[in-house]
């Protein structure tokens, strides 16, 4: 693993769903412990790139990639690569929150328990370090035992990122984490993002969202990767005529 | 008013009339079924008793009571579950979760539908041939379970799949995108939130098995048996062949209606206590599991 080298490279991505051009030559460095927001209107392409970081559209039939994504350096499409494995560096949080019908805690243990980890005491270690991780920790840590389900919508998304940091991930990728949440849950989430310290790819319909969360944001339009840049000057000085019209509002 | 020149009065009377027809056919759902309960306690109640529900037939079935009888459906109702629960829900698995759209699934699909619509005495001579004959059951208890069983797997499969089906997806997408392997996810996160919903099925099989004559006459049951069944290959009396035996081809039809009728109640409560066991398990198995 190179350690200052991009936690996430696309190089010439080109993604098919059947005859449909879903990405178009994507190429792409990402910055470890950075947010990167991927933005552009619905059908662009954005949660498709998402999907393809941790092998989500595997299962769509007639789905077919060429070019190559590495991840910490290594190929994740290539032939000796394993999608179980890869999807344990790289985690997921839904745009709804999905907590399983379980407790909260057999919720954060579900990845740790699938790698092997069975002793009570390695877990709770585990379950209070992701609620931690997560801000979740005060809210919950009376009521581990609860099904997550009664829990409210921005504390079972919480859930969800526990979950997926209970795994350890290199990476985790967010698609659109906050469109089911209301404003106050909304603004917890966005403040984890901010502090999280981890690399998050983040996809948002919401700009004011990519702004105020990410370090960088990747302008997607029609599959095709239009801009990316530091968060600051795409915001501010689009050089592309397409950005600029999408940012303020013009389209999408 | 606005529209069809329909004035408010008489869109009221319409709904009226509509909420009204809606209520009076409601009613005589709940007349229909009254009136068939109370004829059954009417006429069946009186002979009601400990003996009667733990002794056999004794004087051509015109004193003594059902206890083989009971023994006999209870075994059959309970021992077909054993045959269509694992196999009905290991097809509605694969239906749902591995199956690709395509004429194979089209097919398999048609054919649950269908076999539950072929009468039971199909599936009766079916299970003389295959249980009874060919395989060497016997008429037995064993044969009677695999007969039932077979009957009641489109039902328990149909369900099955439904709720597996119903089971948002976003429960598997999360389970995969935390490392699960496919068949993972399903076990350990779309089975549990499915089961509720896949015993409903459970429970409809379970009332059909208990209350099912033809293929019970073709494959398991005697008129009469002197004991209880020994073994998996004894012949066993049931409450519905009891009462059609005691009904038609007795020798004392009219002396024995109230043991008639008093079975049919006896039957109709058995049904009710296994539906109600399995009701129980699915709303404990339900709690904490809405979504």
């Amino acid at each position: 693993m190179v350690d200052d080298g991009p936690i996430i490279s696309a190089r010439n991505v080109d993604f098919f769903y059947g005859s449909f051009h879903a990405l178009k030559g994507i190429n792409l460095d990402m910055a470890k412990n950075e947010v990167t927001a991927l933005i552009g209107p619905s059908g662009c392409g954005k949660s498709t790139f998402l999907k393809l970081l941790n092998r989500m559209n595997d299962f769509v039939p007639g789905a077919r990639l060429s070019g190559e994504i590495l991840i910490s350096g290594r190929s994740v499409y290539g032939p000796d690569s394993d999608p179980v494995s890869i999807r344990r560096l790289v985690g997921m949080v839904f745009q709804r929150p999905n907590p399983f019908p379980k407790s909260i805690y057999d919720n954060i243990c579900y990845g740790p328990r699938l790698v092997g980890v069975k002793k009570k005491c390695d877990l709770d270690i585990v379950v209070e370090k992701a609620l931690l991780a997560a801000a979740l920790w005060e809210d919950v840590k009376d009521k581990l035992g609860k099904s997550a389900l009664e829990l409210s919508g921005g504390q079972q998304q919480r859930v969800c990122i526990a979950r997926a940091l209970a795994l350890n991930p290199d990476i985790l990728l967010m698609d659109e984490p906050t469109s089911a949440l209301d404003p106050i849950a909304t603004a917890k989430v966005e403040e984890w993002i901010k502090s999280a310290g981890l690399s998050i790819v983040i996809v948002t319909h919401n700009m004011q969202q990519a702004a105020r969360v990410s370090d960088h944001t990747a302008f997607f339009y029609m599959g095709e990767l239009v801009e990316f840049g530091p968060t600051m000057e795409i915001f501010t000085r689009p050089r592309e005529v397409r950005t600029e019209n999408y940012i303020t509002g013009r389209f999408g | 008013m606005f529209l069809s020149g329909v004035t408010l009065a008489d869109r009221q009377k319409r709904e009226f009339l509509a909420l009204s027809l809606i209520k009076i056919l409601g009613l005589s759902f709940l007349f229909v079924m009254g009136t068939l309960v109370i004829y059954l306690i009417y006429q069946g109640a009186g002979i009601i008793s400990w003996d009667f529900l733990t002794q056999f037939p004794r004087d051509s079935m015109t004193a003594g009571g059902i206890w083989p009888a009971v023994v006999g459906t209870f075994g059959l109702a309970v021992g077909s579950m054993f045959v269509s629960l694992p196999l009905g829900f290991g097809a509605a698995v694969y239906l749902a979760e591995y199956a690709r759209p395509g004429p194979l699934l089209t097919v398999i699909r048609l054919g649950v539908n269908n076999l539950a619509g072929v009468p039971s005495v199909v599936f009766g001579l079916f299970g003389l041939a295959i249980f009874v004959g060919f395989l060497g059951f016997g008429r037995s208890l064993l044969s009677g379970c695999l007969t039932l069983g077979i009957l009641t797997l489109p039902t328990v499969t149909a369900a099955a799949e439904e709720a597996l089906r119903q089971t948002p997806a976003s429960f598997r997408e999360a389970a995969l995108a935390l490392g699960a392997n496919r068949w993972q996810a399903i076990r350990q996160v779309i089975l549990p939130a499915a089961l509720p919903g896949m015993l409903t099925g459970a429970i409809l099989a379970l009332g059909r098995a208990a209350g099912e004559t033809a293929p019970v006459i073709f494959t398991a049951s005697a008129a009469f048996t002197m004991a209880n069944p020994e073994s998996v290959f004894s012949e066993v009396m049931a409450l519905p062949t009891h009462i059609f035996n005691l009904a038609t081809n007795g020798t004392h039809i009219e002396a024995t209606r109230p043991q008639q009728f008093g079975t049919c109640l006896v039957l109709m409560v058995l049904v009710l206590g296994l539906s109600l066991i399995a009701i129980i398990l699915r709303a404990r198995l339900r709690k904490g599991r809405k979504w």
